[in-house]
């Protein structure tokens, strides 16, 4: 582990807090310390509307750097993140579904529950003879993700009224985020320190399958785990924010720049950069942009950011 | 109670078989060598040791233990891999490489321990890489990166130590170094390491396997499998194999064959002796001439070779002179022959009638063999030989120099 370990965990959890404080603070409507006590609404304001909000975000950024650091990890390429083992065209899938058939009820269930039947289906495909190559893992989750959003888009062609309202789920966004959502979110704490028991694995992983046979992981094994772990994150993510793109993509890759690649150090540095990334972009909409879907400050962001990798890539 | 024993195994990928009834053990402490052609099943063998492969059938016991009862992280902890190469795709240290050596032994909730980091630092200190423990695998040399990987190996403190052409991608110094590392740990460690250079094999393994078309052909110490027969029958290739002069263990000359059907139809008799004419015997035996010798002396190296070769040869008890029996049946050789090559031989009384016999075939091309510009025959018969060489030479006798350069002479007809 490199040195920066004992500075940059602190300094991130210290980053996090603050941000969340200030996102609590910040937002259309002005509050400050003394009208806490005077304004009579602005406890209820910061407690039950902005609270809950800045907690989901939090947790679900942390969600998606996590399970994209993950996938990263586990296929090797730093290209990879959740939505390429379809995780997220699944759950938009799912929520759409709900939508267009319940009138938008239960629609975090249907999201997570499509988000992993998408990644199983997609597993189940690339599987051979108990074995599952991650080039075929990739490519099944393209295909499938292709035919999703086929299905995806013949649902909105025929949705009518709710068009609308599906369209706003797919960009992603953290409206009318309430406790009850925040408790939905929680066990994401639970998978994120799942994947990060396997963290050595993981750094084993990263050299090669054979490699890590011979270093004594248990490879396909490992996979299952990982796999399901991050489709447990990031369908609760996706269910809780609809599908909000570029975090689990670029934070891993910005904390790698900073900590290393150990990802024993990388896990807990993304889960929290994340968390940060998502709660600033969200703070930012509901402030700034009239609560545009977040999902829109992310892309803005992340995709200028993506393209530079892409040709630093190219140049190494 | 042997290290590791292999019985009776098939491997198959789908419907090919790659390994067929494989049987073999490693004793306690020795290097055996795997070689082979390309596609006789190598790599497969060291992979079904290590796992990674499934087999169809057979068993492979470690210490009496079957491979199968050890779960992945005991396997781990008894054999170690030292791959060809790795691609590894993000910026890790040679610190963090070795350290994952130390993976099976360090339990999932737990972190390394003073004693992993004191085992670490001796491998590296094995493997000599301690000085490039804080560097990135990205910045150091092949050389250095196949080091680091026999440190992780080492780090994984193995009862067996298995090798897939560890060397094979890097230049012969650092080849060397890699197998000196590795011939220091035997004793210690079991080695099973697959070559593909059969003199690195020759010289630094106790034992060798040849494995040809998916079966061992044969085992044993490095002299009773690389001979001249077994190379030509597994390799199909013509090479020379003499003692290492350091070693007296085989060195294998491959006889580079382009010029194979040169030769068709030519007959060449070769007059040597003092082991002066062995690699051209096997030279021009390998291009296709068909070759006569002698008069040479029993136990002679030439005559060895001549034998060798199954090379019709007059042949004289040892230290003994030419007999007339002898010499008639040389001049039956001497009239069949298109090309008469005289190699830089010691020339005494007891073998100057070789060269007499000479003078009587004024037709007849001759050519001087000498290795090189400085080679000079030894005349120890008082200036009588020295005679008879010039006046051959008088005649249109021509020196060669070089193995090339006799091969070269020879196939243009000869010759004049």
């Amino acid at each position: 582990m490199r040195r920066t370990a004992f500075i940059t965990i602190p300094a991130l959890v210290c980053a996090l807090l603050a941000s969340m404080a200030c996102a609590a603070a910040l937002g259309p409507t002005g509050i400050s310390f003394g009208s806490l006590i005077s304004l009579p609404n602005a406890w209820t304001i910061i407690w039950d509307v902005r609270m809950p909000r800045v907690i989901a975000a939090a947790l679900v950024g942390c969600a998606l750097a996590v399970a994209g650091t993950a996938m990263q990890g586990l296929f090797r390429n730093p290209m990879a993140d959740p939505h390429i083992i379809g995780t997220s065209s699944g759950g938009a899938l799912g929520a759409t579904l709900a939508i267009v058939l319940f009138a938008g009820a239960g629609r975090p269930v249907f999201a997570f529950a499509g988000a992993m039947t998408a990644t199983f289906i997609v597993y189940f495909i690339a599987r051979r003879g108990g074995k599952i190559p991650v080039e075929t893992l990739l490519l099944s989750g393209v295909a499938l993700s292709t035919l999703l959003s086929a299905l995806l888009s013949f649902l909105m062609y025929t949705a009518g009224q709710s068009l609308h309202q599906i369209m706003f789920w797919l960009m992603g966004g953290l409206w009318n985020v309430s406790w009850d959502d925040v408790f939905v979110a929680l066990p994401i704490l639970v998978g994120c320190a799942g994947i990060y028991l396997f963290a050595r694995d993981v750094n084993i992983l990263s050299l090669s399958e054979e490699d890590a046979t011979h270093l004594g992981v248990n490879v396909e094994w490992l996979k299952r785990i990982l796999l399901a772990l991050s489709a447990f994150v990031a369908g609760i993510a996706v269910a809780v924010a609809g599908s909000i793109g570029f975090i689990g993509l670029i934070t891993p890759h910005v904390m790698r720049l900073i900590v290393g690649p150990d990802h024993r150090l990388l896990l807990p540095a993304a889960a929290l950069a994340g968390a940060i990334l998502l709660v600033w972009s969200d703070t930012l909409t509901r402030t700034f942009t009239n609560d545009m879907p977040v999902g829109i400050v992310t892309a803005c962001f992340g995709a200028p950011f993506f393209i530079y990798l892409l040709r630093s890539r190219m140049k190494a | 109670m042997k290290p590791i024993e292999i019985i009776d195994i098939d491997v198959s990928y789908g419907a090919k078989k790659i390994l067929e009834a494989i049987t073999f053990h490693a004793d306690a402490g020795e290097i055996l060598g795997v070689i082979g052609p390309n596609g006789s099943g190598k790599t497969t063998l060291l992979k079904a040791m290590s796992r990674v492969v499934a087999r169809d059938s057979g068993e492979i016991l470690l210490d009496s233990r079957n491979l199968d009862t050890l779960g992945h992280r005991e396997l781990a902890r008894q054999v170690a891999v030292v791959p060809q190469d790795i691609s590894i795709g993000f910026d890790y240290t040679v610190r963090d490489i070795v350290m994952m050596g130390r993976h099976p032994y360090i339990g999932r909730l737990a972190s390394e321990t003073l004693r992993d980091v004191e085992i670490c630092d001796r491998a590296m200190h094995l493997a000599n890489v301690a000085h490039l423990a804080g560097m990135s695998i990205h910045d150091i040399s092949g050389g250095e990166r196949q080091r680091v990987l026999i440190a992780r190996a080492l780090a994984q403190e193995p009862k067996i130590l298995l090798l897939d052409e560890a060397t094979s991608n890097l230049d012969v110094c650092h080849q060397v170094e890699i197998l000196n590392i590795i011939r220091d740990l035997a004793g210690k460690i079991t080695v099973v390491s697959v070559f593909h250079d059969l003199n690195l094999a020759a010289y630094y393994c106790d034992r060798l396997l040849l494995l040809k078309d998916r079966k061992v052909y044969a085992t044993g110490a490095p002299e009773e499998v690389l001979t001249y027969e077994k190379i030509r029958e597994i390799f199909g290739m013509e090479t020379l194999v003499k003692p290492h002069p350091l070693t007296g263990k085989p060195y294998i000359l491959p006889v580079y064959a382009h010029q194979a059907g040169v030769g068709t139809n030519l007959r060449v008799h070769v007059v040597c002796g003092g082991g002066t004419g062995s690699d051209i015997l096997h030279l021009l035996h390998a291009a296709g001439f068909t070759v006569t010798c002698g008069v040479l002396n029993v136990l002679d190296t030439d005559y060895e070779t001549a034998m060798h070769l199954g090379l019709p040869c007059v042949a004289e008890p040892p230290f003994h002179g030419i007999t007339p029996g002898s010499l008639s049946n040389l001049r039956e050789y001497l009239d069949d022959a298109d090309a008469i090559v005289v190699t830089a031989m010691p020339i005494g009384r007891g073998n100057l009638d070789n060269l007499r016999v000479l003078l009587d075939y004024p037709a007849k091309p001759v050519l001087f063999y000498a290795r090189d510009h400085s080679t000079r025959m030894e005349d120890y018969t008082g200036g009588e030989a020295g005679a008879v060489l010039t006046e051959l030479v008088a005649r249109g006798a021509l020196r060669v120099e070089g193995a090339e350069g006799l091969l070269a002479r020879l196939s243009r007809g000869g010759l004049r």
